[in-house]
């Protein structure tokens, strides 16, 4: 058996981090997780089974996209972040366990206000200085609130790469990574509902 | 996918849309968002103090289709009903009415949710003690 063939008929893989042997930390060296990238595909590539039983040619087109799923995943920060939150059982899509930050939702809506009231201006032909002027500013206030965001994650998830470390010196920091789970999930609400507005607010003010 | 009849037609005809004074003791507001989504719902109902009747309800919500439908759905049915029973109304009887599809249950979550904060913050207002369960941190 050739070593493709291994690589190809391996037990399912739990996780995108163990794809590349690595430990769930959110900081990754990219270069180093291209070059491994790299060589698994490599490892996978159709070539390589052309002698292959049927069987062993499908595992590995199976192998070679998630492969590619989890590279995607991994190079995406954001991303990253909400997949190590689902694969610790922090995340369920589609649940309404979701919630979205409150301090946000009252600035959320009244933007969306002044979006409508732009939108109604348009069409009467109003005059749309002031309204625009509002709604500008309250693009920056929320592009701010986005870079805090994104600061926050970032100091959040070099905490949790602190706990994986000290976990791997024997002890269990069981509770503090509970806790940091939930501010990283509420942060990516927060920010999600942060994008959106952004973009809206741009299309409206093209 | 098409949204079903009764979606389309609260859509285009929604009810109850506007609001009511939120300073008022006996309007309770409800605001919830859903974040993948980007939907944000407020919910307003005035509530009668001596009878506990929803008396009026209105809504804005900025979301898809859906969850237009299932905000202007929810004032209509919570208008002349006790508090008691708005609280029983079920995201499940939203997405009976509405035909809703698995992707958009969510947004009658959204609403049952919002019915629940309105509802929360009257009796807030009040000095009312509110269950663990009816507290939504939307």
């Amino acid at each position: 058996m050739t070593a493709s063939n291994t690589a190809a008929t391996a037990p399912p893989t739990p996780d995108y981090f163990s794809v590349f042997a690595l430990p769930r930390k959110l900081w990754i060296e990219m270069a180093a997780l291209e070059q491994k990238f790299l060589q698994l595909s490599w490892k996978l590539h159709p070539d390589n089974f052309v002698n292959a039983s049927e069987t062993e040619r499908e595992l590995s087109l199976k192998r070679s996209s998630e492969l590619n799923d989890a590279y995607r995943t991994l190079c995406d920060p954001v991303a990253r972040v909400e997949y190590l939150l689902a694969i610790e059982g922090a995340r369920k899509e589609g649940e309404h366990k979701q919630q979205a930050p409150p301090e946000l939702l009252e600035e959320v809506f009244e933007l969306n206000e002044s979006l409508d009231e732009l939108r109604d201006a348009k069409s009467e032909g109003g005059d749309l200085t002031a309204l625009k002027a509002r709604l500008e500013s309250a693009q920056k206030n929320f592009q701010q609130k986005l870079e805090e965001v994104d600061a926050e994650l970032f100091a959040v998830a070099k905490h949790w790469d602190a706990t994986v470390e000290v976990e791997a010196s024997g002890t269990n920091p069981h509770a503090e990574r509970e806790a940091i789970k939930q501010r990283l999930n509420e942060l990516l609400n927060g920010r999600s509902y942060i994008r959106n507005l952004v973009a809206n607010v741009q299309k409206e003010l093209l | 996918m098409a949204y079903s009849d009764k979606v389309v037609e609260h859509y285009n005809n929604p009810r109850n849309v506007g609001s009511l004074s939120k300073e008022d003791p006996n309007v309770g507001t409800g605001l919830v968002g859903a974040p993948e989504c980007g939907d944000v719902m407020k919910l307003q109902m005035r509530i009668n103090p001596d009878t506990n009747v929803i008396e009026e309800a209105k809504f804005k919500t900025f979301g898809c289709g859906s969850a237009i439908a299932s905000s202007s759905l929810a004032t209509e049915w919570v208008k002349g009903k006790t508090v008691e029973e708005a609280l029983s109304i079920k995201n499940t009887d939203i997405v009976r009415e509405l035909a809703l599809p698995p992707v958009k249950i969510h947004c009658s979550v959204l609403a049952e949710d919002a019915i629940k904060a309105a509802i929360g913050d009257w009796k807030k207002k009040h000095g009312i003690a509110v269950p663990v369960a009816e507290k939504v941190a939307h």
